[in-house]
């Protein structure tokens, strides 16, 4: 346990934790902006393999890093213009539709994987940018700034959004269509347009946390996400539908599961324990999101497609 | 009143395949007039309202708004003509504050952002000009439900509606805060703004009104003026025929008490105490009301004495003198429980049931109508259901009819069917004729004053204090989970009552 | 009601598509429709040394991850299309779900395929109930010890604990800090094997530590890749994991500059420069085995090792990384070691 506490490892465990976290929190905040309208999305990880495997092409193909998040970001908007012709045009029911767009994610980036790439073959990674000045900083400079501009991204977005739902026009209105598509609707609130808009960030940035994933690693995989999505979404119930509460819920989960590959490393976890203590993340975000949002409802209009009639 | 009215809708007609929802209606409502619409449900009322804001576009005929001849596509439309609507179920988002709720929809000063400071203060004026209180500050779910109506009257006024149309405006409001709201109204219409309020609670009618319109399926069957009017004569223009609003009751021997609570206290669905420590007796041949304002424990009161609510520990409920406050609800029914629940078509009955179907629901697995080799006696169930629906009156094509397709007040008549041949000791009636028509509605009065001469204990909860007042022998009053009140119905005031419901104990004098 | 209609038809059409492209994902089906667009499950009648002789044998292969993972699944299929028989061989892959495996074989042995290869440790169980019902077909299983006590069953199994021993002495003489990072799935199967084998060979041959992560998951291609970084954390200089899942430690590897060693199948395509050397098995040497055991009239009933002896492993080194001194010498000793059985692996 000694080895633990010195400096480097600690630093170094901050920085792995935080890399864990962002594609969490990219996909967890843009399900967040989704749900506030009172649209569920349960494709996000269809939608993550879908943009991680363009924008991995994309990279592979010209080397272009700014190319390939630009792709992930516009394979993330595709599949919300799908998604809100689904669930808002066509009013189908949410949950099943964000399972066929998981499905199709999965299916459909396994397939063009396999056409176009065949096998795993390394493209570039993300760099490492650090802030000028803030990296500087003895110790805490290499944990926090020291990171890709990705993740840089994420954690910038987080105040960002929840300004937008708090100070904006537009964030009240999704906070309306959200609550009470009704009376949003019987005020001159497009409850179509509020809830295309919020699903198109959260399809982009799904978009984006595929990317993230996608270029951090250099490599792509079918099923490259391994149901990181799903947690994604399970992070937003936790998270109490709040930024904040998602980034809380994200930094948490990425930094147990670092801490646990640490000890393990280091040989504090002993190996018999190892794949319980695989489960550490998920139980202990779980449980300490469960304590500290207390009872805070879901969005009351959560899944139920509006109509006027 | 000035000559030219500020709406006019001309020989409106509105079909829809195989329905006329309106057929040449004429309406029209001057400044400074209260112009009140009645009808039942579906007489044609809301798609009248629905072809002002809208929603649909008429066959035949006009809207003239202001003098001039308009067609309004949209609710935002009629929103910047200067139309307003408080509807019956709110149009408020409760997570929002009141000043979001009102902001929400108009253009902001600071786009993108909004611009609450300036809402606020308007707010704070139009709050002052009319005696409207309200918080700006505050979210909406803090509110009472008289407070959030006078958001939704606030977010008309802000908008500066000229003409505001009152959908059921008083269904969830208690006695006093009907009171107030007519003084806001009142208010409005001396600015000579003009109103529509669409009820159905008669006497609110004749205190509120200039003009009484009467639509029955879907045509004008009358117009009024109170003066010129009565309760009775309204009932007759709604109903097509003579109608006894306050049903005859005759004097029954008081019997036995045969339910008998104690102690009870039940959570309700936010796991906090909806009900605390109540306990009251209801005697055989009597009909005891609860009276209180919607969510004050009435609803989890019978569903804890009907078997589908556990109360907490210590709780006792009597069917003659037996505790069955252990027993589950097929167990109390073998005790002679009926049970008539405030939501007919999740609790009362299945849907996609047919109308025989859910009239043995309750016995079909009994002799009379199962076979020892565990078949239905088709035969048996058929002269059983046809002989109710005669009975009782239930307007149906066939016994074999999809529920669902029924209306409000014959679905209620089904299950009425079914619960009251039981021959019942105790009846829970919970809110028995709630958006049910005034015709079915007299039927089931006459059957659940019946089942008091048979000497059947029933408890009547109901939202409409006219019924409570009208048919119970003791009234008891709920405020906050508790009883606070029971009064005989013979020394019953609507405005002691209505003091009660608000929670004031001791009426003064 | 129309928009009913239209979104029901549009619902059908997003899930054929996501279920097409899905089965189309999943496997890479009987090579004669597919030939010469897929490489990697050619392995017919027609390759030129195709003079076995006699009818072509229908085979067909239900394994868990893609053909051409470049770890597991891939070892299989190459042994296959090494064979130097005439082969119909059908292939599906990616189907890490056993349900949808079991549905496979089955489907398979019912449509008269002779030798179908259940390439899973997973899938022993529904073999069990499976290959007694098609007594004339052959099911070839692993990896695994033993046939389960199955007439028409052959099972194998690497001996990867002698690949990763020979591996961890090569690692030993490389690293400079003495500290050498091993990344795994779960404790379980010939990732285990490897591993042990691993980290015994290298500290029989010096004084280094040998630290081992096992991540709790086959597939989680980052978890993996960070656990990798914490190794180099902690002074790790040298690195080796198993599973499909150490794609993303390799690239932890290729950013850091550190060596990497390789197991399942040659893994130089992911690095050329960091890969020192892979274990690769060549399962073939048994197959032919079974085979002509079948082709005698024993349908199953045996477990067969790859091992370094018997040629079913070897070490394939990678020229573009430079050996110090010696080291290639030692790695050599210790196969013939291990082959003499002098070096105990510690397996």
């Amino acid at each position: 346990m000694r080895d633990f506490f010195t400096v480097s490892i600690l630093v170094a465990t901050i920085a792995s934790g935080i890399r864990l976290a962002t594609p969490y929190l990219l996909a967890g905040l843009g399900e967040t902006i989704g749900q506030r309208s009172g649209v569920l999305n349960l494709g996000v990880d269809g939608v993550m393999q879908l943009s991680a495997f363009f924008s991995y092409w994309a990279v592979l193909e010209t080397d272009n890093l700014w190319l390939g998040m630009v792709i992930g970001l516009v394979v993330g908007l595709v599949m919300g213009v799908i998604y809100a012709v689904v669930t808002v045009v066509l009013k189908a029911q949410q949950g099943i539709s964000g399972i066929g767009i998981f499905l199709f994610g999965l299916g459909f980036s396994d397939l063009m994987f396999r056409r176009q790439v065949g096998t795993p073959k390394p493209a570039n990674q993300l760099p490492e940018i650090p802030i000028p000045l803030l990296s500087d900083i003895p110790w805490v400079g290499e944990a926090l700034f020291e990171h890709s501009v990705v993740t840089y991204a994420a954690f910038a977005t987080v105040p960002l959004l929840a300004w937008m739902l708090r100070s904006t026009t537009f964030g009240m209105n999704i906070r309306a269509v959200g609550e009470n598509p009704q009376a949003a609707d019987s005020l001159g609130v497009s409850v179509a347009w509020n809830r295309t808009f919020a699903i198109l960030i959260g399809n982009g940035m799904a978009g984006l946390a595929g990317a993230a994933l996608v270029l951090e690693l250099g490599i792509f995989q079918p099923n490259l996400t391994n149901g990181l999505g799903f947690i994604a979404v399970a992070l937003v119930y936790f998270g109490a539908w709040r930024p904040v509460g998602i980034m809380s819920g994200a930094l948490l989960y990425g930094l147990v599961a670092a801490v646990v590959l640490q000890w393990k490393a280091q040989g504090i976890i002993p190996r018999g324990a190892s794949d319980i203590a695989a489960m550490a993340p998920a139980v202990l975000t779980i449980l300490a999101l469960i304590i500290l949002a207390g009872r805070v409802q879901a969005p009351a209009a959560l899944t139920r497609p509006f109509s006027r009639h | 009143m000035s000559s030219q009215p500020m709406l006019e809708m001309r020989g409106i007609t509105k079909r829809f395949p195989g329905v006329i929802a309106n057929q040449d209606v004429s309406f029209d409502v001057s400044a400074g007039e209260v112009h009140t619409l009645l009808g039942e449900n579906g007489a044609g009322k809301s798609t009248l309202m629905k072809i002002l804001f809208g929603l649909y576009q008429p066959d035949e005929g006009e809207v003239i708004w202001q003098g001039a001849p308009t067609t309004i596509t949209s609710p935002s439309e009629a929103i910047d003509a200067g139309i307003g609507m408080v509807h019956q179920h709110f149009m408020l988002v409760p997570t929002l504050t009141v000043a979001e709720n009102v902001a929400l929809g108009l253009a902001s000063g600071r786009r993108p952002l909004t611009d609450l400071g300036a809402v606020s203060d308007r707010i704070r004026e139009i709050s002052e000009q009319h005696g409207l209180a309200v918080d700006p500050s505050v979210e909406v779910w803090r509110l009472s439900v008289g407070e959030r109506q006078r958001v939704e009257i606030m977010k008309a006024l802000y908008r500066d509606a000229r003409l505001l149309v009152l959908d059921e405006p008083t269904a969830v409001l208690t006695p006093q805060e009907v009171d107030d709201l007519f003084v806001i109204l009142r208010r409005m219409t001396s600015e000579g703004r003009g109103l529509i309020f669409i009820s159905h609670k008669l006497h609110e009618v004749m205190a509120l009104s200039d003009r009484i319109t009467v639509l029955r399926n879907g045509r004008v069957t009358g117009q009024t003026v109170p003066a010129e009017s009565s309760r009775e004569q309204l009932a007759e223009m709604m109903v097509g025929r003579a109608v006894k609003l306050t049903p005859d009751r005759p004097d029954v021997t008081r019997g036995a008490a045969r339910l008998k609570v104690n102690q009870l206290s039940v959570q309700g669905d936010r796991g906090t105490l909806a009900v605390e420590n109540v306990s009251f007796d209801v005697f055989g041949g009597e009909i005891l009301g609860i009276a209180g304002v919607s969510g004050n424990g009435q609803r989890e009161i019978a569903e804890a004495v009907a078997g589908l609510r556990s109360p907490v520990s210590g709780s006792q409920i009597l069917f003659d003198d037996e505790n069955v406050a252990n027993l589950n609800t097929k167990q109390r029914r073998a005790r002679g429980l009926a049970y008539v629940p405030e939501e007919r078509m999740k609790d009362g009955a299945v849907g996609d049931f047919s109308v025989s179907e859910n009239l043995i629901l309750v016995d079909h697995g009994t002799d009379a109508f199962t076979s020892s080799s565990g078949l239905f006696k088709f035969d048996a169930i058929k002269r059983h259901c046809s002989e109710l629906v005669e009975r009782f009156a239930v307007k149906t094509p066939t016994i074999d009819t999809q529920t669902s397709n029924l209306s409000g007040g014959n679905i209620q008549k089904v299950i009425m069917a079914r619960e009251l041949t039981a021959e019942p000791t105790v009846l829970i009636a919970s809110q028995p004729t709630r958006g049910v028509d005034i015709g079915s509605a007299e039927y089931i009065h006459s059957q659940l004053i019946a089942q008091r001469a048979r000497g059947t204990a029933t408890l009547l909860i109901s939202e409409d204090l006219d019924e409570v007042l009208g048919l119970s022998d003791r009234i008891a009053v709920m405020f906050d989970g508790q009883i606070i009140a029971i009064v005989d119905a013979d020394d019953a005031t609507r405005e002691g009552i209505g003091l009660l419901m608000a929670g004031v104990v001791e009426p003064t004098g | 009601m129309t928009s009913n209609r239209h979104l029901l038809r549009l619902l059908a059409l997003l899930f054929s598509f996501g279920l097409i492209a899905a089965a189309c994902g999943d496997s890479t089906d009987d090579t004669s429709a597919d030939a010469g667009e897929t490489a990697e499950s050619d392995a017919d009648s027609d390759s030129e040394d195709a003079d076995a002789g006699g009818d072509t044998l229908t085979m067909a292969i239900v394994a868990p991850s893609a053909s051409d993972d470049l770890a597991f699944t891939q070892s299989m299929i190459e042994s296959i299309e090494a064979l130097d028989r005439d082969i119909d061989l059908q292939v599906t892959d990616g189907t890490f779900v056993v349900d949808d495996a079991a549905a496979a074989i089955r489907g398979y042995a019912e449509d008269g395929v002779e030798v179908i290869v259940a390439h899973g440790t997973q899938f022993g169980g529904p073999l069990t109930e499976i290959a007694p019902e098609f007594p004339e077909t052959t099911f070839i299983w692993g990896t695994s010890s033993d046939t389960q006590g199955l007439e028409n069953v052959f099972a194998y199994y690497p001996a990867a604990d002698q690949g990763g021993y020979v591996n961890g002495v090569l690692a030993a003489a490389i690293s400079e800090s003495g500290k050498i990072g091993v990344v795994g799935p779960v404790e379980a199967g010939d990732a285990v094997a490897y591993i042990n084998g691993f980290a015994q060979g290298a500290m029989d041959s010096g004084d280094v530590e040998v630290a081992i992560t096992y991540t709790g998951s086959f597939s989680d291609v980052a978890l993996m890749a960070e656990a990798a970084q914490a190794h180099l954390s902690n002074d790790v200089d040298v690195l080796t994991g198993s599973s499909q899942a150490v794609v993303g430690a390799v690239g932890v590897a290729s950013e850091n500059g550190v060596p990497w060693f390789g197991t399942q199948a040659n893994q130089v395509p992911l690095d050329g420069e960091l890969v020192v050397a892979s274990q690769v098995y060549h399962w073939e040497v048994v197959l032919v085995e079974m085979l002509d055991l079948r082709d005698s009239g024993t349908l199953g009933g045996q477990a067969f090792e790859i091992t370094l002896e018997n040629g079913g492993l070897e070490i394939e080194f990678n020229d573009g990384y430079e050996l110090p001194e010696g080291a290639r010498e030692a790695a050599d000793a210790a196969i013939a070691g291990i082959i003499d059985g002098s070096v105990d692996t510690g397996a």
